[in-house]
């Protein structure tokens, strides 16, 4: 017997859909989707709801234990499998149902990913790429130095792009992380940490930014060559794939430069004009 | 002539005495306690009594207020992070703009102000009290608390032979600050787990303290740093805002569950 199994590069990426984050704060996605449309003519991009908007009874308390499952509470281990407390449960039932502001916990983000997978089940097909937008701090670990990293994006299926990990993932300046370890040893407050901050002000984007909105176009382009080609980051640190890891050369790539290396330029164009999966 | 009107020690003792039983006899059973009497527990404790909720604050030491007499660095002013400043002009404690968000008030004049607001509210106070155990009932749902005198709990038990008594009570609201004392007798017995500080430091610890201020245990809320050591959030510095942001959503939290229990 013999069966027939569509192979992924017969496949054309016809959608995008990008999820809308928990709640609005300052985040928009309609210029993603220009930028999007922008580069990749021959697909629709679709600014949809978020995707944990409309839970409720036991969906709701089966998806906020699955996020409570999902949190990094030791940064050198794998997240192993536990049952989430009480509290961690009731919190995420207030944040999905939008009584709670999401933020301040790390996350898993293969878990994460794995929790979105199943609430998107019957729209993940490879014809259409899904990007979720959320402001959870989402981490990954690192086989490398054996701990979680915080991440601004964690591609997969789907794709996911954390917001608050544009400030939070890649590292700001070294003298900043001295500085401000000198202020925390002298018990320093609010103000000294604030003027500190300052000092540093256009060496690292912090939140309420309203130059975020150039990092967030580059890393949903990263997830949408994610889906294409599995490949999605550059080694060239003017391209805008480049996968940033430092404050400053996010800053370079997405927003000084915003522009993509001379090879993706052309792939980008090509996977634009014919969207097929080139796996 | 003298200044004092005369009255004999015995009725001086029985003053005491007569009013302490009788409040005593209050605190046996109320709707809410509040283990600790720092910024969160006080401003829970204002809210919970303004709404004509029965509420009793056991505080550990002979003074309330916890760490907001002190600001950082052990200098007495307190900085203050918008929105929380709406909450000192509430209770009508004067501060000044320090910068465009962010508010300097003097800790002595804040922290009395706050504890004197609570008390004016309503709030019942036990101090120089120590939190020993909690008192369970069915499926492990906290419903009061066990005290003794604090120095007798400092005693070793063989010398001090005292036996505590329980306190009665619909929710217990943990506020004792890092040490998360409630919660940590909840794991004791092996009814919780918590994490612990989290390692990875992220802005905005702030607001994940505020937000996730609530139950973390049926009959059990946690609020201001307590949220921090139960949940794993990242470890703060003074950061006062977010103790009265943490109290006052700890007292919402508990008066919305009193309300349904209610109907």
């Amino acid at each position: 017997m013999t069966t027939s199994r569509r192979k992924p590069a017969e496949t054309r990426l016809r959608v995008v859909n990008l999820y809308s984050p928990e709640d609005a704060r300052g985040v928009r996605i309609a210029p993603v989707k220009t930028f999007l449309k922008s580069l990749l003519p021959a697909i629709s991009v679709r600014v949809r709801p978020s995707i944990t908007r409309g839970m409720l009874g036991e969906r709701l308390e089966r998806l906020a234990t699955a996020f409570a499952a999902a949190r990094v509470k030791d940064p050198s281990k794998h997240v192993q499998t536990f049952e989430p407390m009480y509290g961690e449960v009731d919190y995420e039932m207030r944040a999905i149902s939008g009584r709670a502001v999401v933020g301040g916990v790390v996350y898993d983000g293969r878990k994460v990913e794995s929790v979105c997978l199943d609430l998107l089940r019957d729209e993940n097909s490879l014809k259409e790429c899904s990007v979720v937008f959320t402001h959870r701090l989402l981490s990954t670990f690192s086989e490398d130095d054996l701990r979680h990293h915080l991440r601004t994006i964690v591609c997969g299926f789907p794709s996911l792009i954390s917001i608050p990990g544009i400030v939070e993932a890649p590292a700001k300046p070294r003298e900043y992380y001295i500085m401000k370890q000198q202020l925390e040893s002298a018990a320093a407050g609010e103000l000294e940490r604030a003027r500190l901050k300052s000092m540093f002000k256009e060496r690292f984007i912090d939140y309420d930014d309203p130059s975020a909105i150039e990092v967030l176009k580059g890393l949903a382009l990263q997830a949408v060559v994610f889906h294409l080609t599995l490949r999605p980051f550059c080694d060239d640190p003017k391209c805008r794939l480049y996968n940033a890891h430092w404050q400053e050369e996010l800053i370079r790539t997405q927003i000084n430069s915003g522009k993509l290396c001379a090879v993706h330029a052309s792939i980008v164009k090509r996977l634009g004009a014919d969207p097929r999966l080139a796996w | 002539m003298p200044i004092f009107d005369k009255s004999s020690e015995s009725s001086v003792t029985r003053a005491i005495l007569s009013q302490f039983a009788k409040d005593m006899e209050e605190f046996a059973e109320t709707d809410v306690i509040i283990i600790g009497g720092g910024p969160s527990g006080l401003m829970a404790a204002h809210d919970l009594a303004k709404k004509k909720v029965k509420v009793l604050i056991v505080e550990r030491n002979n003074y309330l207020g916890g760490g907001f007499w002190i600001g950082g660095f052990l200098m007495n002013t307190l900085t203050i992070r918008a929105p929380a400043q709406k909450v000192l002009d509430e209770l009508d404690i004067a501060y000044k703009q320090y910068e465009k968000g962010l508010y300097i008030t003097p800790g002595p004049l804040a922290c009395s102000k706050l504890i004197a607001a609570a008390c004016e509210a309503g709030a019942s106070i036990l101090n120089m009290a120590m939190f020993d155990d909690l008192v369970l009932r069915e499926k492990n749902r906290v419903a009061g608390a066990v005290i003794n005198w604090t120095p007798v709990s400092l005693l070793p038990r063989q010398i001090s032979c005292v036996d505590p008594v329980a306190l009665e009570s619909k929710l217990v609201i943990d506020a004792t600050g890092h040490d998360a004392s409630v919660v940590r007798k909840l794991e004791e017995r092996g009814l919780i787990k918590t994490p612990g500080f989290g390692a990875m430091w992220v802005e905005k610890s702030e607001d994940a303290v505020v937000e996730h201020s609530g139950f973390a245990h049926p009959g059990l809320i946690v609020i201001g740093m307590a949220v921090s050591t139960t949940f794993g959030l990242p470890r703060m510095g003074p950061t006062f805002g977010s103790m009265l942001l943490s109290g006052r959503r700890g007292a919402e939290v508990a008066y919305d569950y009193l309300k349904k229990k209610a109907r």
